[in-house]
Formats: structure tokens, sequence, C-alpha cells
């Protein structure tokens, strides 16, 4: 009797190994899958139709900076040096605090151009918009 | 002596309990965190910025190459099949953001196109990818 008892003690007992096992491989599985990347970068709201809309009623008069296809920075149809759109775009702020940037990047215009000077447009605090520049920028 | 070694038998036997609760937690953990971004598959030179700062819950990654060919998932697309592509990727994650890393060479206009088509596929969540610059 005492020896019967014993074995469905034994019994009773779930072997799991095999579990523990399957575990394992997917605790691996997902630790080599998991991906952490960490991506740094500039937030872009692209405006919305509806939006520009109301802008363009508004008296608000936008910051237009144009690159060109050569490389060069004209803000407000004025040729600008790069290092010095974060002052003039600053100065623009200053007599209005809601004046918006547009940036209109020519085609053929570099994007470390274009991350320069979106950069310096947040520094100053504005609202970016990027658009094809259409035409001949300046006069 | 027969009594002993019964006994040393016994004590052999280590407790997994406690180490299957804290597998099981881990396991949990990687499941939950795991986003499966999908990556552009080719290493750019990342213009530099004093503003950039980290984009949480990236789901897809686009690179335009120094010589203007556009990478996704891994594969070289045509300007053209980047808005289907894209919304076929985000059918997985829809919340998930897209970065576009720009080479620093690379051309602006490429990248405003696929602004455009990214905004076609009702995207709103896009950053242009940069260093961190200290």
């Amino acid at each position: 009797m005492r020896k019967r008892s014993h074995v469905s003690d034994e019994e009773a007992e779930v072997n799991m190994t095999p579990m523990l096992d399957i575990v394992f491989i997917m605790l691996i599985f997902f630790i080599v899958t998991a991906t952490f990347i960490q991506e740094s970068g500039l937030d872009v709201s692209r405006p919305d139709p509806n939006q520009e809309q109301e802008k363009n009623d508004s008296k608000v008069r936008p910051v237009l900076i144009q690159l060109t296809d050569d490389n060069k920075v004209f803000l407000d149809r004025r040729e600008v040096d790069v290092r010095s759109v974060r002052a003039n775009v600053e100065k623009r702020r200053a007599e209005n605090p809601k004046t918006p940037v547009i940036i209109q990047a020519g085609r053929e215009s570099e994007v470390g151009l274009l991350v320069s000077v979106m950069d310096q447009s947040q520094q100053a605090g504005a609202a970016i918009s990027i658009a094809p520049l259409v035409g001949q920028p300046g006069r | 002596m027969k009594q002993r070694s019964k006994t040393q038998e016994e004590d052999v036997e280590i407790n997994m309990t406690p180490m299957l609760d804290i597998v099981f937690i881990m396991l949990i953990f990687f499941i939950v965190t795991a986003v499966f971004v999908k990556e552009a598959g080719v290493e750019v030179n990342k213009p530099e910025a004093v503003m950039s700062q980290k984009v949480k819950q990236v789901s897809t990654l686009i690179a335009i190459t120094e010589d203007d060919k556009i990478w996704i998932n891994k594969n070289e697309v045509e300007l053209r099949d980047v808005r289907a592509i894209v919304e076929q990727l985000r059918k997985e994650n829809p919340k998930g953001k897209v970065v576009i890393q720009g080479d620093a060479e690379s051309k602006s206009g490429i990248m405003v196109d696929i602004m455009d088509q990214l905004s076609q596929a009702g995207v709103t969540g896009v950053a242009i990818s940069a260093l961190e610059d200290n």
C-alpha cells in the first residue's frame, strides 16, 4: 500500500524539461530579432492642403527660404549665407512669433543643405513646410 | 548506505520553478517590445543637425543613397513604387513612423518626391534622419 502511494506522488510531478527547452528557444529568438534601432532625426510636418489655404488668408507672411540647384540659399528672395539662416528667421519671428518657414528645395540641391536649413529654422522655433522649388529664386 | 545514496540523488535535482518564472517574464517582455523594424538595407552618410532627436516607434526606414537610389526593406525600388510598398509595409504597424535616411549628398528633389508619396499613402509621422550634433 505504501509503495503504491509513493508511485502516485511521483507521477503528479510534470516533466517541465521540454517546455523549458521551447521557452528558451523562443526567448533566444526574440532577443536576436529585437532590433533596438536608435534612429534620430528631424520631424517634418507636411502642410495640410486645407491648412495652407488658411495660412494664405491670414496676414502672417511666412519666411520663404529657397535652395537653388547649385546649393545657394535665398531667404525672402535675397541670397544669404547658410549659417545666417537662424539669425534671419529669428529676426523675422521677433516681429511676429507665428511666422512659419516655407522651404522650397530645388531638385538638384543637396539633402545636407536642406537638413541644415531645417535644423536652423527649428532652432529658431519655426514651423516648417517643405515644397519643391518652381522656377528661379530671387528677383 | 543505501538510504544515504538516495538522499544525495534527491539533492541533485534543482528546483527550476523560479528560473522558469524569470524566463517567462523575459519572454513576454521581448514579445511585447518586438516591433520588427523594416530596415532600409544600406548605410548612408547622414547629415548632422543640432535639433535632431530620437524618433520613437519607427516602423519603416527609407534610404536615399549618394547616387540617388531609393532603398526600402533591403530592396532597391523605383520612386513610383514607394507609395504601394510603404502602404503594404505599414499594414502590420499602422501607427509607426517613417524615417527617410537621406545621404547628405543626395538630391532634395527625390526626398520631396518621397515625402509626397508618403502623404499620398496617408503617412502622417515622417522624419528626416540626422545625426545628433553636439
